[in-house]
């Protein structure tokens, strides 16, 4: 895998202790990101697309045994980003 | 030639399984007709706009005072909509609230304060009556959804659906596949409904994360994008819609604070919504947006929400509410280290989107005539992707009207279907493979974070006559890198299907934009170069359709009906 996908924040960490290998993440994720071959009974869901991930948490709220975290990468909790920058240029 | 696609035929094709699909399936059922539902998502359980529950629903009840009837709010909304409104699709929208209202209450939703034991309503968004419930509405949608499985709806999920199969100006089905299987359907229906939502991942945010949008950024223009392609009419596209939001995570649920009371402040502590609007942080949201806009540019950010001020008990309501719209925000505050009971939330403005620019009754997005239905015969729209949208609400009532329209206009057909032509499923099908078969080429990312750039700097807050020229200059020549664009697999072939439909929706919004010679509702339409509203010249829609060379745009007074612009009316009348 490239150094580059590998850099990619996971928000979706998922405790392979109490996971059950169901696939209700994958049935309820909005996004088509989390993908659990139902054959594989002993594989944890992949979390094939993480910076195509919404944040919404559905994943972790359906979870039945509570084996989902939603994590924020750094550029979320600690933005840093001047506001005036997403306000556009002045082109007269 | 080897047929290797799934014919499907049905009465009703509906597009997108959110509130404004469902609502539109629940009619169409009932008056038993079968019904086909294509979803990107699985979102029949949860709201298609921001995939949870509800935490307010905005309607008229008929309770008796006179604030509480349609006439009453039907009389404000043009006020409301600075003037740009289609009135007879509004207030058809309005006059029919109550009875979608307890039509949605007999599906087990109980909009009712479980303390209280009746209902909380709340005076928000500059609207004249304390017409949003407040309510935990987690199970809303479930309710809805269940009353589409009861009628034994089709539902075809991970489906996207990428082409609507049109004839002499008439719908009758559409091409889709499906990102997990590949498998492809041509979808023969005597009426289609669009309900696939706004237009998100259209520009920069705060966190630089493309997926990290206000509402869904799954929601691309989808139906947008194929309505212009089929010839279907669009309208308020130039006005574009923000929030306030948490800096760094753009959540909703803006309206449940605004609601119980909290405070925007700026740098020096200033409570400053007040000068910018006479109902403070009760203006409308494109009060708010703009308000905030204006702050940081005046240099008085950072901005902050502030609750501190709040009774014990509205921090719990609000506490308890903060995870209805977003399950995660609270964990988000936890993992910031923030108490939003005693200190300042850095804010900032969301990303750009195309909905309804912060206005409640004024839509962007197809034009549609009191029955929901669009320029195209049997082609409807309802929610976020028409020209009256309304949040949950809206988009539940518009939906029904919609599903009502369609059982009226399959009634009134008769004859066959057309075929499907092999060749031009082929034809789609090729272009799709073209994407999946090529090794180089562009990334669709790489690809939409040019669209994003160009809406950023030159079609989003502050818009020139050049900055637009220069924009659309830029977007064109995006759209003839599109046969460039590769997927890795099939759910990549989704997205760049997704990422040509938000370029288009770009370029429709910056075409609008350079006709409207005006600046309208603040910040959702703001020309340096004419900063004023024209009232005498600028009571027009902005209608934008497919012209000879892209998008082509022409005006309607707002006195008419978006539907006077109809070829299909004029050819009957």
């Amino acid at each position: 895998m490239p150094d580059a996908a590998q850099a990619v924040h996971n928000p979706i960490q998922i405790n392979p202790e109490t996971c059950v290998r169901c696939d209700l993440c994958d049935w309820i994720c909005p996004g088509d990101l989390i993908y659990k071959d139902e054959s594989k009974k002993d594989e944890l869901p992949v979390i094939a697309y993480p910076d195509e991930c919404w944040y919404c948490g559905l994943c972790q709220s359906i979870c039945p045994t509570d084996a989902i975290t939603v994590v924020f990468p750094e550029q979320m909790v600690h933005n840093q980003t001047d506001v005036v920058t997403l306000l556009g240029k002045v082109v007269e | 030639m080897t047929q290797d696609w799934n014919t499907i035929d049905t009465d009703v094709l509906v597009v997108g399984g959110g509130v404004a699909g469902s609502m539109a399936a629940i009619p169409a059922l009932e008056a038993g007709l079968k019904v086909v539902i294509c979803e990107k998502g699985k979102v029949l359980d949860h709201c298609g706009s921001i995939g949870c529950g509800v935490d307010h629903y905005l309607t008229v009840m008929d309770t008796g005072p006179e604030w509480d009837t349609p006439a009453f709010l039907i009389k404000h909304v043009p006020e409301l909509t600075d003037y740009i409104v289609d009135m007879a699709v509004a207030g058809r929208v309005i006059e029919e609230m109550p009875r979608i209202f307890r039509k949605i209450e007999s599906f087990g939703v109980d909009f009712r304060d479980p303390k209280l034991g009746t209902y909380y309503r709340l005076r928000s968004f500059g609207l004249p009556g304390t017409y949003h419930i407040n309510f935990d509405g987690t199970d809303f949608k479930k309710h809805i959804g269940e009353r589409v499985r009861k009628g034994k709806a089709s539902v075809l999920m991970r489906t996207m659906v990428v082409q609507l199969l049109v004839r002499d100006n008439r719908a009758y089905g559409a091409l889709a596949f499906n990102f997990r299987t590949g498998e492809w359907y041509a979808i023969r229906a005597r009426a289609v409904v669009l309900a696939a939502g706004d237009v998100n991942r259209l520009s920069l945010n705060a966190s630089g994360l493309a997926f990290d949008s206000w509402h869904f950024p799954y929601n691309t223009g989808d139906a947008q994008a194929m309505g212009y392609h089929a010839g279907a009419t669009l309208a308020n596209m130039e006005s574009v819609e923000t929030t306030l939001t948490p800096k760094g995570f753009s959540v909703q649920g803006l309206n449940a604070l605004v609601s119980l009371g909290a405070y925007f402040v700026n740098k020096s502590g200033e409570r400053f919504m007040f000068r910018y609007d006479p109902k403070g942080e009760n203006a409308r949201r494109a009060v708010l947006a703009d308000a905030v806009i204006h702050e940081y540019l005046l240099g008085n950010g950072p901005i902050y929400l502030d609750c501190r001020h709040l009774l014990p008990e509205m921090l719990d309501h609000m506490a308890h509410t903060l995870q209805v719209d977003r399950y995660t925000l609270p964990a988000f505050y936890a993992q910031k280290g923030v108490n939003f009971r005693e200190e300042l939330i850095e804010i900032s403005i969301a990303e750009l989107s195309i909905r309804r620019s912060g206005v409640y009754f004024r839509g962007s997005g197809l034009a549609v005539d009191t029955n929901g239905e669009t320029s195209i015969e049997a082609l409807f729209a309802a929610g976020d992707c028409a020209t009256v949208s309304g949040g949950i609400a809206g988009a539940a009532v518009l939906g029904h009207i919609a599903g009502e329209g369609v059982v009226q206009r399959v009634r009134a057909s008769n004859g066959a279907l057309p075929e499907i032509d092999p060749q031009m499923v082929a034809a789609a099908r090729a272009e799709s493979a073209a994407h999946l078969e090529r090794a180089a080429g562009i990334g669709w990312k790489q690809f939409e974070h040019a669209t994003q750039q160009t809406v950023t700097d030159y079609v989003g807050v502050r818009r020139t006559d050049k900055g637009l020229r220069l924009a659309l200059d830029t977007l064109r020549a995006l759209a003839k890198k599109e046969p460039l664009i590769k997927a890795d697999d099939l759910h990549g072939l989704m997205r760049v299907h997704e990422s040509t439909n938000i370029r288009l929706n770009a370029e429709i919004m910056a075409t609008a934009s350079l006709a409207r010679t005006e600046t309208r509702t603040g910040s959702a339409h703001w020309r340096l170069d004419y900063p004023q509203p024209d009232e005498k010249n600028w009571r027009k829609f902005v209608l934008v359709e497919r012209g000879q060379d892209g998008p082509a745009t022409r005006t309607l007074s707002t006195d008419r009906p978006l539907a006077d612009a109809f070829a299909r009316n004029a050819v009957t009348a």
